[in-house]
């Protein structure tokens, strides 16, 4: 099922501005009409059965609980963790990049762009909304796969694990790692085409991923360092997102390095979503 | 209508002629497969750098790979060769790829315990110098991990420096959480190291702190190595005696079984368990085969299940 203009213009119309409203009134209006672009892009993000991935997500987890406890002499929680974390950052990852690139694409291939647009709402709003959208739907993905790990750890210990608490914020970094990569995926999005978008997107996540490479670069003798080193913080640093091993020994990481990494993510993300605004802001839909 | 045929005909004719190639294939690998081992491309530090985050799920690929690898060469051990793979027999088994695979997957995820323990126990009957590497690879990466220590002085204990095995039970012996009998085992190392109660402590407190099935069918075995060390001290000893006595050496067990049952009651002073018997009077051994009287001597009977070293 693909989204009709209906289903989201609708839901625009009725957050429509009363005549003469405060400024107040105007932000409130604002943020609905952008939940309203969020709540759309969720339920489209549902009907193209992007949550099936949670289908095979449990399989590998079942498959990975009865077998890898016999590969792995007597290492399976360990396994599962390091199994099904990895899981939930490569699906994560798929999905952002695969969904997140199309986001606009599909609304202006459908000219369904052209009804929402000539609706009171901004083409920041659109894709911010577009953006909340993804990453709520990304929210429930990682959220029932973790609920998925927990469960999958009670029943390898016949009973409560301490990982089963430990593991919940290296799920967090998780998540908010994937918030980067669909903002990477939306900015591109805002001005090249899907497949080039997806690779220059999966570029990034593994470019980002060896962001410690880049600083040694920067501070080597180089005469490329003052390159590095831009691409260094121009870059999203992906590192402080990878905490899948530490979360394996049940380590869980201090509570302000979590706080930096989530600054960090909601900070790239809001220039990411800027930068996208900007460029498509500028383009001409003629 | 026709079409549709020739499609099916192709079909099945495609499906049962790719099934016939695969047979052929898989035969010939068969045929070719030695067990010379593959080279490791990747090494940890380039695995670790290209796992993208990944390096716990690698790390764990690279640790079951480590198993698998032994467990492939124990096969193929005991298919070549009408015996089973003892502990002391694993020098034979040419396991020159192990260190570098549980190196790998200990620098994909440094903290990973069991690779090191696994290590600690298999590889000095190859390379103990290996061990070593890999055990303070280990304590670099994780200092407050007493397990570490206590692996690596196992391995020094193995070399009989037994100064250096008490130096690291003593050190990691006052680590937070370490055990008191770490520094007790530092005492008794240097004291007395290469005694057989030295080894029956030491293989004691390995059994309890290990999870490893492997590892503690291992170290059982070495405990039980020890108890037929004892055994064989008293057998020697009334064997001596009834020679002495007799001026000949004892034809079966039958002759000094008298005797047997009398060092049995007051026997193994060191050890549990004291000298147990079948019913024909032949003493067993810990793993419960008969042992084997030949010229004035014992010996391990033909089906014993412990190892000679």
């Amino acid at each position: 099922m693909s989204q009709t203009p209906s289903d989201a213009t609708r839901q625009i119309e009725s957050a429509q501005p009363p005549r003469g409203g405060t400024p107040d009134q105007s932000l409130s209006l604002s943020l609905r009409r952008t939940f309203a672009i969020a709540r759309n892009a969720f339920r489209e993000a549902v009907r193209d059965r992007v949550l099936y991935n949670l289908v095979l997500f449990v399989l590998l987890l079942i498959g990975g609980a009865i077998f890898l406890g016999e590969l792995s002499a007597g290492q399976e929680a360990k396994i599962i963790v390091d199994l099904s974390l990895s899981a939930m950052l490569l699906f994560g990852v798929f999905i952002a990049i695969f969904v997140g690139v199309g986001l606009v694409y599909k609304e202006i291939e459908r000219r369904t762009l052209y009804a929402i647009l000539s609706k009171p709402i901004s083409r920041g709003q659109f894709l911010l909304g577009k953006y909340l959208g993804l990453c709520a739907t990304l929210f429930v993905n990682v959220l029932i796969m973790g609920l998925g790990v927990s469960l999958a750890l009670v029943y390898i210990h016949r009973g409560w694990d301490p990982l089963v608490v430990n593991i919940w914020p290296a799920i967090l970094l998780i998540y908010f790692e994937l918030a980067i990569i669909t903002g990477v995926a939306l900015l591109f999005s805002s001005f090249s085409t899907p497949a080039l978008s997806a690779l220059l997107t999966f570029f990034v996540f593994i470019i980002g991923h060896f962001s410690a490479d880049l600083k040694a670069l920067a501070n080597s003798g180089s005469s490329a360092r003052f390159v590095f080193r831009a691409l260094y913080y121009l870059l999203p640093n992906l590192t402080n997102y990878s905490a899948i091993a530490a979360a394996s020994h049940g380590t869980v990481p201090d509570a302000t390095s979590v706080l930096l990494a989530i600054a960090y993510a909601i900070v790239y993300s809001a220039v990411l979503l800027a930068a996208a605004s900007l460029i498509f802001g500028r383009r001409n839909f003629k | 209508m026709k079409r549709s045929l020739l499609l099916i005909s192709i079909l099945i004719a495609g499906l049962g002629a790719s099934v016939a190639l695969a047979h052929v294939m898989d035969a010939r690998r068969v045929a070719d497969q030695d067990q010379s081992d593959e080279t490791l491309y990747v090494s940890g530090p380039t695995a670790k750098r290209l796992a993208l985050g990944f390096n716990g799920l690698a790390a764990d690929w690279y640790w079951m790979r480590s198993l698998q690898y032994v467990g492939r060469k124990i096969v193929h051990f005991e298919d070549t060769h009408d015996a089973r793979v003892s502990f002391s027999a694993l020098g034979d088994l040419d396991l020159g790829q192990l260190a570098s695979l549980l190196k790998a997957s200990t620098t994909l995820d440094p903290q990973f315990m069991a690779p090191y323990e696994y290590g600690a126990m298999i590889l000095p009957e190859i390379n103990s110098d290996q061990a070593i590497d890999l055990l303070n690879y280990g304590i670099a990466a994780n200092p407050n991990e007493w397990r570490l220590y206590q692996h690596l002085g196992y391995v020094y204990w193995q070399r009989h420096d037994y100064q250096k095995a008490s130096e690291l039970y003593t050190a990691g012996g006052k680590l937070a959480g370490a055990p008191p009998w770490m520094l007790a085992m530092g005492a008794h190392m240097k004291a007395e190291g290469g005694s057989r109660n030295s080894a029956r402590e030491m293989y004691r407190h390995l059994y309890d702190s290990s999870h490893d099935k492997a590892v503690q069918d291992m170290v059982e075995k070495q405990m039980m190595r020890l108890d037929w060390l004892d055994d064989r001290e008293i057998i020697r000893h009334v064997i001596a005696v009834y020679k002495e006595k007799n001026g000949r050496c004892p034809a079966s067990w039958l002759e000094i079984s008298g005797q047997l049952g009398e060092a049995r009651m007051m026997s193994a002073p060191n050890s549990a368990r004291g000298l147990k018997m079948d019913a024909t009077g032949a003493p067993l051994d810990p793993s419960g085969v008969a042992y084997w009287l030949e010229d004035c001597d014992v010996d391990l009977g033909k089906d014993t299940q412990i190892p000679r070293r």
